[in-house]
């Protein structure tokens, strides 16, 4: 017998309240676990999103700049058009090592599934050097590259003449195909920008200009020259840092409120649980005094009652951890369906320490709740046992 | 240097034993002027009507609760010199109780039950509640729960557990209270074996039968000692050091 299997089995006598109390204390980790959770996945999965488009900067016409973020990042037909020339004031401006034009428009096949194609020069993959390409880049109209989900969904292979999903009597030939990289690149149709800009007809029209900068830390002085650039005014010069930084105190401030509300969760299933132990106290007033008189000191009573508070919170948070982690890809979906920018992987990501930090709030929780309780108990008089028995006389 | 109530071979030792209440501005005399030994091995029974003052006696050389005048001695030691502490420590060490209402954990089977006094002591038991549980007659309940038990064999498992960290004296508060006749006997049997083997026990009772076994009766009425100490002594069935 030990301390644990004491508290324990004290429990066990009354499941369905000790069932009610941890469900409290479960409900507010969960919300807490995967609040956590959801804050580092979508941290990581904007960064790692920018990451992937290779570029510090992203040019784009005149607009929301957050908006022309997430079409550029997410493939969708875009509102209006910079000017190819445009591209030629951008490569001059000091500090400018590459800047990749595209083309980028958004088409449904006739069962209503969109595909992305965008087009672009050779000079993308220099931004792009994560890419592993099976077979070759498009040299001439008519190729295509291919990212790996959408080969895959189509069955499309290296070498293979395709009908263009999405544009009726255009064929193409997939010249070669991206190997997985876990974001919006694995469903688009790379092709030649020209080629893309005679097929959607916008010739000498771009829909952005990825840049890439030979020295980040010039970031700001790149940008004021752009802006201050002759196109300058016709175009809109989107720091791909600051939209993360923005993005991410935008997030903050809903973590933060809904923080809150996980903090007054855990402080209602606090004393939730204070409120019960302490029903329970006096329920066992007889027993307590009977541990006293058989020799139990108060510091065994109190450590009695301690330790089953923080059973009950720990139990109910491992519960609420396992709830969460099993309800994360409805509670993912759910969130995804609501943001107005989610980047493409995981959103909520847990890990270890995340669960290590929960479980310490469920202890720091319990021993909170439990202190007032065990404290009750343990000046629980022996002769209380005695009086019992009178009572019964 | 050993106290003279040790050397004398007294577990209990009460001179002038008061114990006042206070009830709103009303003062309760539950104990008064009590004057009254235990020699070691002996076998006393309290008797008395309800509210004669018994309970508060056992509450005092239980150590669970202190006179407000009057000098009581356990075992050599002043209990009004204890600390809270030293009271819990002695209580846990030297007196064994056993309540009318048996006081088991209904969550704790009948072995953990009797192994609790011994696992506040840091004391392993599991041998010792072996042999006690075989003694008292459970031997073949001992991973049974409380709820699973005869309301005798929930005494015995009691009594058990009073003797697990073998104490120098036995307490037991109307131990036959809450039994039929029949029940209450063999658990009065149990007493004077355990007597027999040189326990130092005190019952408080309204059972006639009980008070009989016991080799002295001492009888409070309104707090005060009716029967002059030892004389309703039975001494061919009293086994203390004196005899």
């Amino acid at each position: 017998m030990n301390w644990v299997q004491l508290s324990v089995k004290e429990w066990q006598r009354r499941p369905l309240r000790t069932g009610i109390t941890s469900a409290g204390v479960a409900i507010a980790v969960a919300a807490l676990f995967s609040l956590v959770a959801f804050q580092r996945g979508y941290r990581a999965g904007v960064h790692q999103e920018l990451d992937r488009l290779g570029a510090h900067i992203l040019v784009v016409p005149k607009g929301c700049p957050f908006d022309a973020a997430s079409i550029a990042l997410h493939g969708a037909n875009w509102p209006c058009y910079l000017k190819q020339s445009y591209l030629d004031e951008v490569r001059s401006v000091h500090g400018v090592a590459t800047a990749a034009p595209c083309f980028m428009s958004a088409v449904y096949d006739e069962k209503g599934n969109e595909f992305v194609y965008v087009g672009v020069e050779t000079n993308i993959l220099s931004l792009k050097r994560g890419w592993k390409i099976a077979g070759a880049f498009p040299r001439a109209n008519g190729e295509l590259l291919i990212g790996s989900e959408a080969a895959r969904r189509n069955h499309w292979r290296i070498g293979e003449p395709i009908q263009l999903p999405g544009l009726p009597d255009q064929r193409g030939k997939v010249a070669g195909i991206i190997a997985p990289t876990q974001g919006a690149d694995d469903t688009f149709i790379y092709l030649g920008l020209a080629d893309a800009q005679q097929r959607f007809k916008h010739p000498n029209e771009l829909t952005h200009v990825l840049v890439r900068l030979s020295d980040p830390n010039q970031l700001d002085h790149a940008v004021t020259q752009l802006r201050g650039c002759d196109a300058g005014l016709a175009m809109n010069i989107v720091p791909l840092a600051h939209v993360y930084h923005t993005i991410q105190s935008l997030v903050n401030s809903t973590h933060l409120l809904l923080g809150c509300i996980a903090v007054v969760a855990l402080l209602v299933a606090g004393s939730g649980v204070s409120n019960t132990i302490l029903m329970a106290v006096t329920e066992r007033t007889r027993e307590i005094g009977v541990l006293r008189a058989i020799g139990a000191s108060r510091g065994h009573v109190f450590r009695l009652i301690w330790m089953e508070t923080i059973q009950v919170c720990i139990s109910g948070a491992i519960v609420g951890m396992g709830l969460a982690f099993l309800a994360s890809r409805g509670v993912e979906a759910w969130i995804r369906s609501k943001l107005p920018f989610a980047p493409t992987g995981t959103l909520i990501q847990w890990d270890w320490l995340i669960a290590a930090a929960c479980l310490g709030c469920a202890l720091v929780l319990g021993s909170v709740a439990g202190f007032l309780p065990a404290w009750r108990a343990a000046g629980v008089s022996p002769m209380t046992a005695i009086r019992a028995s009178e009572g019964r006389a | 240097m050993k106290s003279s109530t040790l050397q004398n071979g007294l577990v209990i030792s009460a001179v002038g034993l008061s114990r006042i209440y206070q009830r709103g501005r009303e003062q309760v005399r539950a104990l008064n002027e009590v004057t009254f030994d235990v020699h070691r091995g002996e076998y006393v029974a309290v008797v008395g009507p309800s509210g004669a003052g018994k309970s508060t006696l056992l509450n005092l050389i239980g150590c669970m609760d202190a006179p407000t005048s009057g000098k009581l001695e356990l075992l050599g030691k002043p209990v009004a010199a204890l600390t809270e502490q030293e009271r819990t420590h002695f209580r846990r060490e030297q007196i064994g109780f056993v309540f009318q209402h048996f006081g088991l954990l209904p969550a704790l089977t009948v072995a953990e039950n009797v192994m609790l006094p011994a696992f506040f002591a840091k004391r392993r038991s599991e041998q010792r509640t072996r042999e006690l549980l075989e003694k008292v007659g459970l031997g073949h309940r001992a991973s049974h729960r409380p709820h699973e038990l005869s309301g005798g064999e929930m005494q015995r498992a009691a009594i058990a557990r009073a003797l697990i960290n073998n104490p120098a004296l036995l307490l037991a508060d109307e131990p036959t209270g809450n039994l039929d006749q029949a029940t209450g006997d063999s658990i009065i049997t149990l007493f004077e074996q355990l007597n027999r083997d040189g326990l130092t026990i005190v019952v408080v009772t309204h059972n006639p039968t009980l008070a009989r076994t016991a080799c002295r009766q001492v009888e409070l009425s309104d707090g005060r000692l009716v029967t002059p100490c030892g004389l309703q002594n039975n001494h061919t069935r009293c086994h203390s050091d004196e005899t």
